[in-house]
């Protein structure tokens, strides 16, 4: 049914599996919701210029989860069979080391990244290598958003409404600080604090994206939408709208492209983010070389 | 209100010293001309003020109280001299950048108001990363004036501004300072012609300065 027909067959069987199958319907909620975090946060690292650091806690949030196979290789599996759980204790440390390392190199911000991702990696290989049962590796590193299940459902939605409920409250804040530091003082808040809160909520979003997107993809879905919408993007608010509505277009032709073609989930929903800024900035380009008409010319003049 | 003194404030970075042994006060609503060649420590002075160098020899007080226990900056406005961490490309407009620098007790009018004073009043909806240095400077002017600081601290805001701007600008910090606001700006604008200060410190490249005082002159009715 799948497979065996032409295009229209699979569109066909995408839509009636997605409404038929909870798992189906389960990771479209799961995507459509992680559409709209994914660049609300990502907005928020480009403008603060720290676009690897997603990349960065994606690696140690993996020692996470290599620590969670190992222990249940070792039978202690009880209180971690989740690796998310795990995986966002190590994903929130990777971000308070940065945030530790930042301060201690305040001219460097690249290199707290660098200290921390090769911890993670160091620390991610020595516990798989460890670990007996390592099946689910290809999972964490690509991402599948087919395989979420009822509890990483509920971690992704409870983080969304807490991260929802940070830019509601915070959100001028959180903008203002994050385009100048020095602006937090004269608005009364205590920048340490700030940067600690906002390591802790990406740290948080990182980790509970890691099961969809994976550890190589998560940071691409956070800021390929972003870089997207800045090229159209003409205010902050427009370019946010424009980088979810890029995010989303990608989740669901993602998710059916993952679906009909058997391919990694997180890996389609990020090619495709590719393709949309490839479109944009061609379009952009052609567009900016454009002339403008005689007569727009010689209204300028006049 | 906003008394602010400074003992003995000197300041290194590392064994480079840049202040020694500063002393000068100054009353709610002065207005302090800051001057100097370049390197002579003016924004190391103005960083120790606002708390970004901690200061570990000498004191500053705050309506007598100690810079170290000083939590009210919500009372200060800041132009600095250059934004390097100031992220330029990213689309925000000029209304966007203002209202998230805004306390909740501004609101709209009162920004309209400050940017038609500052003349860019019609650069309201630009994108920032399409304006000219000249109207940046003027946003981030307009930002720091926001929230009705007590003290405005300016460090060369008039840099990039042309002379004509640079006279309406300097217009609106004389009215500022009418108010009771208290100013402190560093200038190396050679003729104080158009501001109406009422106290200057000139520090020297050996780490002498000169704190003086001068009667005030009305000078709010610039001619342009």
């Amino acid at each position: 049914m799948r497979s065996d027909g032409g295009g229209s067959v699979i569109t066909c069987s995408f839509f009636t599996d997605l409404f038929s199958n909870w798992f189906m319907l389960r990771a479209l909620l799961a995507g459509v919701i992680l559409g709209v975090l994914a660049p609300l946060i990502g907005s928020i690292v480009v403008v603060r210029r720290l676009s690897f650091i997603a990349d960065t806690l994606g690696h140690f949030s993996l020692v996470g989860v290599s620590f969670s196979l190992f222990l249940s290789t070792l039978g202690v599996s009880a209180l971690f069979e989740e690796p998310l759980f795990l995986g966002l204790i190590f994903s929130v440390v990777g971000g308070l080391l940065i945030e530790l390392f930042r301060r201690a190199y305040r001219n460097y911000k690249e290199i707290s990244m660098v200290i921390v991702i090769s911890l993670g990696t160091a620390l991610s290989a020595i516990f798989f290598s460890k670990a007996k049962a390592t099946g689910s590796i290809y999972t964490y590193l690509f991402g599948s958003i087919l395989t979420v299940n009822n509890y990483y459902m509920y971690a992704i939605l409870i983080t969304a409404g807490l991260v929802g409920l940070l830019f509601l409250i915070f959100g001028k804040q959180i903008v203002s600080v994050s385009f100048d530091e020095t602006s937090a003082k004269f608005l009364g808040i205590n920048g340490n604090i700030f940067q600690l809160i906002f390591m802790v909520m990406l740290s948080v979003v990182v980790s509970v994206m890691l099961e969809s997107a994976g550890v190589l993809l998560v940071s691409s879905m956070m800021i390929i939408p972003v870089a997207a919408g800045m090229k159209l993007g003409w205010s902050f608010r427009s370019t946010l709208t424009i980088a979810i509505v890029f995010s989303e277009l990608s989740v669901l032709f993602g998710l059916w492209v993952s679906y009909s073609l058997n391919i990694p989930s997180g890996a389609a929903i990020v090619s495709i983010n590719i393709i949309i800024l490839l479109v944009v900035t061609l379009i952009k380009r052609f567009a900016d070389k454009k002339r403008l008409p005689s007569s727009e010319i010689e209204q300028l003049n006049e | 209100m906003m008394q602010i003194d400074v003992h003995n404030l000197s300041f290194a970075y590392g064994h480079r010293a840049v202040l020694r042994n500063m002393s000068f006060s100054l009353a709610p609503g002065d207005y302090l001309v800051v001057t100097g060649k370049n390197g002579t420590g003016k924004t190391t002075l103005i960083k120790c003020l606002l708390g970004f160098n901690p200061v570990k020899s000498g004191m500053i007080f705050y309506n007598h109280q100690d810079i170290i226990n000083f939590k009210d900056w919500t009372s200060f406005g800041y132009v600095s001299q250059k934004y390097e961490d100031f992220n330029y490309e990213y689309p925000i407009t000029v209304d966007e950048l203002l209202a998230v620098n805004s306390l909740k007790k501004i609101k709209q009018p009162q920004r309209l108001k400050i940017l038609d004073q500052l003349g860019i009043l019609e650069i309201i909806n630009e994108n920032i990363n399409k304006l000219s240095g000249g109207q940046l400077q003027r946003v981030f002017i307009a930002r720091a004036m926001l929230n009705n600081p007590l003290v405005l601290i300016l460090d060369e805001p008039t840099a990039s501004i042309d002379k004509l701007n640079t006279k309406f600008f300097f217009q609106t910090v004389n009215e500022l300072n009418s108010q009771g606001i208290t100013i402190i700006m560093i200038t190396h604008n050679e003729s104080f012609d158009n501001m109406n200060y009422s106290h200057i410190l000139n520090i020297g490249i050996d780490m002498n300065y000169h704190f003086q005082v001068r009667e005030k002159c009305d000078l709010t009715e610039v001619e342009v």
